[in-house]
C-alpha cells in the first residue's frame, strides 16, 4: 500500500512536469483526481487494510493527494499564464461591442409627467386623475367661467354635445376633488387636456398638471415656495423665477411663472423671444367663488392652485423646436431620452 | 391691444423710462407686453425731395420728366403721376432702396428717357392703398432730409396682450392710467365729463331693452364735409394696424382707441323718423345686412340699433350697410353708447363676427365714459369735417348705477399675500390708480371702485391689485406650515407606471397618440357597426375628419406610427401605448372611458441590439405571445391551462377579430371575461394602411387585468436534493399540439415530475409526412431522497408510454 502510493504520487509528479495545456491537465485531473481515478480507488482500497494500519495509511494517502492536487493548480496557473503570453492573437477582439439586448424607452412625456408628480409627492401631495371628456360644469362653471364668459376665448374647446367637451385643462379635478373632501387638500391631478388649434407650437391634444393646496392660512408667499421649489428641481439648477400677474377666473390674485430662459440663461435668444424669460405656468391664490361653489368658507380657508403644461417643459428640458414631434412617435425621437 | 409711444405721451409721461422699461413695467402689472417694433425702419432709406421743374416727356403722354432736388443734388426721375408738378414737396425712393415688398429701385430708362429713382405714392410706401397719386409732403418740408423724420414716423409700437379682466385697458387713456402709477405722473385727459341734455328737438333715442342697453347717448353733427383725414390721424390709425378711411369713421376709431369707448355714425339722412329705438328684431325682422355687405341671419334677442321704421345697426357689434356713412353723407348721428356684454357677446358669436367694437363690450364698457367720448368725438368731427353741432344731443341712461364700495381688510391682505403691510401703504397704493379709499377702522378700508374698473367687484379682487402694484416679485417666498399626511397612492397608475417601465426593459419604446381618429380607420380594420368600437363619441368641432371621433381602439394610432417608423428606415418596431378608449353613454352624458395597453411588433425581432451577436430574425406570433405572458407575470399573475385561471384560448371561429390573419388569433381569458387578444395583422388590411411588412398586435383591457387578483408573494423552500433531467422526442401526427402534450405530462400523476417544458420541434427527412417530432425535456425531483436512475427510468418509461398511447406517436431516442 505504503509502495502504491509513492509510485502513484511519482507517476503524477512526472506526469504534471510534462503538462503542456488545458487538454492534458484534463486528463490528469481524470485520471488521478477524478471520481474513478487512482487516488479515489486507494482510498476505497484503504478498507480492505489492517485496521491498526488504516489511519496511518489514510492519513499519509491525503497528505500524498493534497500534495498532488497543489501542484496541479500551480501547474494549471502555469498554462493559463503561458497561453496568455504566447498565443496573443486568440484573446478577444475588446473592442468588440458589449453583449446585451437593446432596450426601449418611456415616452419623454412619461418620463417629465412622473417627474413632476414625484416632485410633488414628495412634498405631500397625492395624485389624482379624472376623465378626458368632461361636463361643461366642471370645466367652467364651477371654475367660475360662466356661459357667455369672455374667458372661454382663452380655451378652443372641442364639443361632444351642449354640455360635454374634451377637457381644457386639469382644473375641472380641483372643483371634483374639493366637492368630494374636506381640507385640508394637498392634490395634484395630471393627464391629457384638449385644445382645438394645431401648428408648430400647439397640438390639439397635450398634457397638464393641475396642482392645489387648501389650508388655513395659505399665502401667496407659500405658492411662490412651492413653485420656486418645483422649478430648481425640475430643471435642476438654481433658475431665476419671475411671477407676474395674469388672469385665470378660478384665482384672484392670479400670476403667471416665467423662468430665465435655459437656453440663453437669461440673456436673450430666439427661444425666449428676446425677453430671456420663459413662460412655463398658470397659477394663482384659489378664487373665493370656487370655495363657495364647493361649500369651502373662504374667511377659514385659502388655498393656491397652479397648472403646468408637460409638453413646454419636456421642449425646455431637452432642446425640443417642435411640438409635434411628440405624437409622430418616430423611434429615433423616443429612443433620445 | 396696440398704442405708439407718442400716442401715449400724449396723456402721460413716461419720465427716463426707454421703451423696453416702460414694457417691463406694463408685463409685471399684468399687462403683458407681446412686442415692442420700431415703426417704418422698412422706409429709413427714403428721403425727402422737391419737384424743381417738370416737363412733358417726349415719348410718352402720361408721363412727365421731373427734376428733384435732394440736398445738394438733382436727380431726373421720371414719374407717372396726374398729381405731379413744381414746388411739390415729394417722397423719393433713389436707386438701390428697398421699398416694403422687397421691392428694389434701380436706375432704368423710360421710353429713351433716363430716370434715377421713384417718386412714391402712398401705397407704394404701405402707408396706405392710394394710389391715385404721389403722396404730397406739407408745404414747406424741407428736401434731403430721412422720410421717416421730416413727417415724425419713426415711433414705437407697443402690443399688450390683454387679459379679459381688463376692458379699461384697451384704450390708451387706460393703460396711461397704469403707466401713470408706476411714475407718479398725473394723467391727462383730453375731455371730460360735460353733461348733456335728454332732450332734442332734432331726433329723439328711445331704449325698448333698457336691460340689454345701459345708456345710449347721440349727437346730431350737420353740415359735415366727409374727406380723407389729415395726416397726423392717418398716422395714428396706421400705425396700430387701423386702415383710413374717411374724417368720420377715422375718429370714430381713434377715440375708440383713445377711450376705449367704441362709437359709431349713421348718416342721418337715412335714418326714417329721426329717431334712434334701442330693440330686439320684430318677427319679420328675420335678416339684416352689415355694412360689410354680409347678410346677417337674425335671432329675437339680438339686440338691434333701429330707425323709426327698420333695424340700421346690430347693437355693439357692426352697423348696417343702410345708414353707412359715404362719401355723400353730411348729417352725421353720432352714437355712444353701453350695451350688456353676454348680450354682445351672445350675438357677436352667434353672427360670427369680432369687431373691435364688440372685443370692448364683451368684456365691459364703462358706463360713465359714455359722454366724454361723444364729446371728444364730435367736437374732433366739427374740427377736422367742418360741421356743427346741432344741440347738446341726448342721453339715455337707464341702468344708472351707484359706484361700488368695498370693504377691504389690511389683515386679510396681508395674510393672503404673505406681507406686512400698514393700513396707509394700503390706501396709498390704491389711490394711485385712481381707487378713492376711506378708512373705516384700524383696519378696514372702505374702496369706492371707479366705474371703468368693471373687474373689480370682491375684496379679493382689491387685494390683487395690493399684489399687483407691491410688485408680485416683491412678495417673500416662504414654505406652507401644513401638517404631515400620508395619501395613498393611486394604484391603477402606479401599476400603468410599473408595467410601462418593465416593457422597456424588454425592448418597447412607449408611445403616445391623439385620443381622437378618423371613423374611417375603424372601417379599414373591417371593425363592423354591431361591434361597439364602430360606435364613436363624436366631436362636434373637429380640427378635420382625421381627428373627428374619440379612439375605440389604440389600434389606429399604433399603426400610424409603424408607417411613419417604416418610412424613416426604422422597420424594427416594438411600440405599446397605455391608453383610453372612449364609448358612448347616452346623449350629453360623460361617455365610458377605459384604459387599454396596446403593443405592435414588426421587423428585425433584436431591433437595435448589436447584429454582431443577435442576428436578423423577424418577429413572429411567439413574440406577441410572449409579451403577454412577460406582462400577466410581471403584474403578479400566472398565465395557466386551468380554465378558472387566466388562460388562452383560441377563439371560436368568427369570433377572430377582422383584421386578424385567419388562424393567428389568440384570446386572453379569465373564466367568461375575455381580457384581451393577440394577433398577426391581415396583409390587405395593412396595405390599406400603406404598410408591406408582417405586424403584430396584442391588446388588453388593462382595468380589467387590474382589478384581477395578484398571486401573493409565498417563499417556498428550496429543494434538498438533486433534479434529473430526462429528454423524450417523439414524432406525432401534426394535429398533436404541444400544448396537449405538456399538458399531459404536467398533469401526470407522478408526484416525482416537476417539470416539462418543449426544447425542439422537428419536421424533415426522418420524419414521415403529416408528423413532426417534439422534443420535451421532463425534470424530475423528490422532495425526500435523491433519485436513483431507476426510479426515473421507472417514471420516465410510465411517461413515455402514456404519450405515444395516447397521441399514437412513437418514440424517438434524443
Amino acid at each position: 500500500m505504503e509502495k502504491e502510493l509513492q509510485s502513484l504520487a511519482t507517476e503524477a509528479k512526472d506526469f504534471l512536469q510534462n503538462l503542456k495545456d488545458k487538454a492534458e491537465a484534463e486528463e490528469f485531473r481524470i485520471r488521478f483526481l477524478g471520481r474513478k481515478g487512482h487516488f479515489t480507488s486507494i482510498m476505497r482500497s484503504l478498507g480492505n487494510v489492517a485496521a491498526e494500519d488504516r489511519p496511518r495509511l489514510g492519513q499519509m494517502a491525503n497528505q500524498v493527494k493534497a500534495e498532488v492536487e497543489k501542484l496541479f493548480e500551480q501547474k494549471k496557473i502555469e498554462i493559463e499564464q503561458s497561453f496568455g503570453k504566447d498565443k496573443k492573437l486568440s484573446t478577444p477582439d475588446l473592442t468588440l461591442p458589449g453583449r446585451c439586448p437593446a432596450g426601449g424607452r418611456l415616452h419623454p412625456v412619461t418620463q417629465v409627467m412622473q417627474e413632476t408628480c414625484a416632485i410633488f409627492e414628495s412634498l405631500g401631495f397625492s395624485v389624482a386623475e379624472g376623465p378626458d371628456v368632461e361636463q361643461d360644469y366642471y370645466n367652467f362653471e364651477a371654475l367660475n367661467i360662466p356661459a357667455h364668459h369672455p374667458a372661454r376665448d382663452m380655451h378652443d374647446t372641442f364639443y361632444v354635445s351642449d354640455s360635454i367637451l374634451l377637457r381644457t385643462h386639469t382644473s375641472p379635478m380641483q372643483a371634483r376633488i374639493m366637492e368630494a373632501q374636506d381640507p385640508p387638500l394637498r392634490v395634484i391631478a395630471p393627464g391629457k387636456v384638449y385644445r382645438c388649434d394645431s401648428d408648430i407650437t400647439h397640438t390639439p391634444m397635450f398634457h397638464q398638471v393641475e396642482g392645489f393646496l387648501v389650508d388655513k392660512d395659505i399665502s401667496f408667499a407659500d405658492l411662490k415656495g412651492v413653485l420656486t421649489v418645483f422649478t430648481r428641481k425640475m430643471f435642476d439648477r438654481d433658475l431665476a423665477l419671475r411671477f407676474r400677474p395674469s388672469f385665470f377666473p378660478f384665482t384672484e390674485p392670479s400670476a403667471e411663472v416665467d423662468i430665465a430662459c435655459v437656453m440663453c440663461n437669461g440673456a436673450g435668444c430666439r427661444v425666449c423671444k428676446k425677453t430671456g424669460w420663459l413662460e412655463i405656468l398658470g397659477s394663482g391664490m384659489i378664487d373665493p367663488e370656487v370655495f363657495k361653489m364647493v361649500g369651502y368658507d373662504p374667511e377659514v380657508y385659502s388655498g393656491f392652485a397652479f397648472g403646468l403644461g408637460i409638453e413646454r417643459i419636456a421642449m425646455l428640458k431637452y432642446g425640443i423646436d417642435d411640438i409635434r414631434l411628440f405624437y409622430e412617435n418616430d423611434q429615433r425621437f423616443l429612443s433620445q431620452f | 391691444m396696440k398704442f405708439t409711444l407718442s400716442w401715449l405721451k400724449n396723456y402721460v409721461e413716461t419720465g427716463n423710462l426707454t421703451p423696453d422699461e416702460l414694457a417691463e413695467h406694463l408685463t409685471m402689472l399684468g399687462l403683458e407686453v407681446d412686442s415692442v417694433t420700431h415703426l417704418y425702419e422698412e422706409l429709413a432709406d427714403l428721403q425727402t425731395g422737391l419737384v424743381v421743374s417738370t416737363e412733358k416727356h417726349p415719348n410718352a403722354d402720361k408721363l412727365t420728366v421731373c427734376q428733384v432736388q435732394i440736398g445738394a443734388e438733382t436727380h431726373q426721375i421720371v414719374c407717372g403721376a396726374p398729381n405731379v408738378r413744381e414746388g411739390l414737396a415729394v417722397v423719393v425712393a433713389l436707386p438701390g432702396t428697398i421699398l416694403p415688398g422687397n421691392f428694389k429701385i434701380s436706375k432704368s430708362k423710360i421710353r429713351g428717357v433716363g430716370s434715377g429713382g421713384m417718386i412714391c405714392s402712398e401705397r407704394e410706401l404701405g402707408l396706405s392703398t392710394a394710389h391715385d397719386g404721389i403722396m404730397e409732403l406739407p408745404e414747406g418740408t424741407e428736401h434731403g432730409q430721412a422720410f421717416t423724420e421730416a413727417v415724425k414716423l419713426a415711433d414705437i409700437c407697443i402690443e399688450v396682450d390683454l387679459t379679459p379682466n381688463r376692458p379699461d385697458c384697451t384704450s390708451v387713456i387706460g393703460i396711461g392710467r397704469e403707466v401713470a402709477a408706476v411714475t407718479g405722473s398725473a394723467l391727462k385727459i383730453p375731455v371730460t365729463n360735460q353733461e348733456i341734455s335728454s332732450v332734442s328737438d332734432k331726433f329723439d333715442v328711445q331704449i325698448d331693452s333698457p336691460e340689454l342697453c345701459l345708456r345710449y347717448a347721440g349727437k346730431l353733427i350737420k353740415g359735415v364735409t366727409i374727406a380723407p383725414s389729415p395726416w397726423w390721424l392717418r398716422k395714428c390709425l396706421l400705425s396700430v394696424g387701423l386702415r383710413p378711411i374717411n374724417n368720420v369713421v377715422d375718429i370714430t376709431n381713434f377715440v375708440m382707441l383713445e377711450y376705449g369707448q367704441p362709437l359709431h355714425a349713421f348718416d342721418f339722412d337715412n335714418l326714417a323718423g329721426g329717431k334712434i329705438v334701442v330693440r330686439t328684431p320684430s318677427e319679420e325682422e328675420k335678416t339684416f345686412t352689415t355694412l360689410d355687405e354680409a347678410e346677417r341671419k337674425l335671432d329675437s334677442d339680438m339686440l338691434m340699433i333701429c330707425d323709426a321704421e327698420k333695424p340700421v345697426a346690430v347693437a355693439g357689434v357692426m352697423g348696417g350697410l343702410n345708414s353707412e356713412v359715404s362719401d355723400k353723407s353730411t348729417n352725421i348721428l353720432l352714437e355712444s353708447a353701453c350695451f350688456n356684454a353676454v348680450s354682445v357677446r351672445k350675438t357677436a358669436r352667434s353672427l360670427n363676427i369680432s369687431t373691435d367694437a364688440s372685443y370692448r363690450f364683451e368684456r365691459g364698457v364703462d358706463p360713465e365714459g359714455t359722454i366724454n367720448a361723444l364729446n371728444r368725438a364730435a367736437r374732433l368731427i366739427c374740427e377736422l369735417g367742418g360741421g356743427e353741432i346741432v344741440d347738446e344731443g341726448i342721453d339715455r341712461y337707464p341702468g344708472k348705477k351707484e359706484l361700488l364700495v368695498l370693504p377691504l381688510s389690511v389683515t386679510r391682505t396681508n395674510t393672503l399675500l404673505g406681507l406686512d403691510l400698514s393700513i396707509d401703504k394700503t390706501c396709498r397704493m390704491l389711490e394711485s390708480i385712481e381707487l378713492a379709499c376711506t378708512k373705516k377702522d384700524e383696519d378696514i378700508l372702505l374702496v369706492t371702485v371707479p366705474s371703468f374698473r368693471v373687474d373689480l367687484e370682491r375684496e379679493a379682487d382689491l387685494v390683487e391689485e395690493i399684489a399687483r402694484l407691491y410688485g408680485y416679485n416683491n412678495i417673500p417666498v416662504t414654505l406652507p406650515a401644513v401638517t404631515l399626511s400620508y395619501p395613498d397612492q393611486d394604484q391603477a397608475r402606479v401599476k400603468r407606471l410599473e408595467i410601462a417601465r418593465k416593457l422597456t426593459t424588454i425592448g418597447y419604446s412607449e408611445a403616445i397618440n391623439y385620443s381622437f381618429t378618423a371613423a374611417k380607420h375603424i372601417d379599414s380594420l373591417g371593425i363592423t357597426a354591431e361591434d361597439e368600437r364602430h360606435c364613436f363619441v363624436k366631436l362636434l368641432n373637429p380640427l378635420s375628419e382625421d381627428q373627428a371621433v374619440m379612439r375605440t381602439t389604440l389600434l389606429p394610432g399604433l399603426l400610424e406610427n409603424v408607417k411613419r417608423n417604416i418610412n424613416f428606415q426604422k422597420p424594427a418596431i416594438r411600440l405599446f401605448e397605455l391608453g383610453k378608449v372612449f364609448f358612448p353613454n347616452g346623449d350629453n352624458v360623460q361617455p365610458v372611458e377605459s384604459t387599454r395597453l396596446a403593443g405592435i411588433l414588426s421587423g428585425n425581432r433584436y431591433g437595435e441590439s448589436s447584429p454582431l451577436y443577435f442576428k436578423h430574425k423577424s418577429v413572429d406570433i411567439f413574440d406577441a405571445k410572449g409579451t403577454v405572458e412577460f406582462i400577466f407575470r410581471e403584474m403578479g399573475m400566472a398565465l395557466s391551462t386551468e380554465a378558472d385561471d387566466i388562460y388562452f384560448q383560441v377563439p371560436d371561429s368568427g369570433n377572430e377579430e377582422p383584421y386578424a390573419e385567419p388562424g393567428y388569433s389568440l384570446e386572453i381569458r379569465t373564466s367568461d371575461i375575455k381580457l384581451g387578444f393577440l394577433i398577426k395583422m391581415k396583409n390587405d388590411v395593412l396595405r390599406s394602411f400603406s404598410i408591406k411588412n408582417e405586424v403584430y398586435f396584442f391588446d388588453l383591457d388593462f382595468d380589467a387585468i387590474c382589478n384581477l387578483q395578484t398571486e401573493t408573494k409565498q417563499f417556498s423552500s428550496l429543494p434538498v436534493y438533486p433534479s434529473v433531467k430526462r429528454d423524450i422526442a417523439l414524432v406525432v401526427p401534426d394535429s398533436v399540439s404541444a400544448g396537449q402534450l405538456l399538458d399531459e405530462v404536467r398533469t401526470s400523476r407522478d408526484k416525482l415530475i416537476e417539470y416539462a417544458e418543449i426544447f425542439d420541434i422537428f419536421k424533415g427527412d426522418k420524419i414521415p409526412d403529416g408528423c413532426k417530432s417534439v422534443a420535451l425535456t421532463i425534470t424530475y425531483r423528490s422532495q425526500s431522497k435523491t433519485l436513483t436512475e431507476k426510479n426515473v427510468e421507472k417514471s420516465h418509461a410510465k411517461i413515455v408510454h402514456m404519450l405515444t398511447n395516447k397521441f399514437g406517436g412513437s418514440f424517438r431516442h434524443a
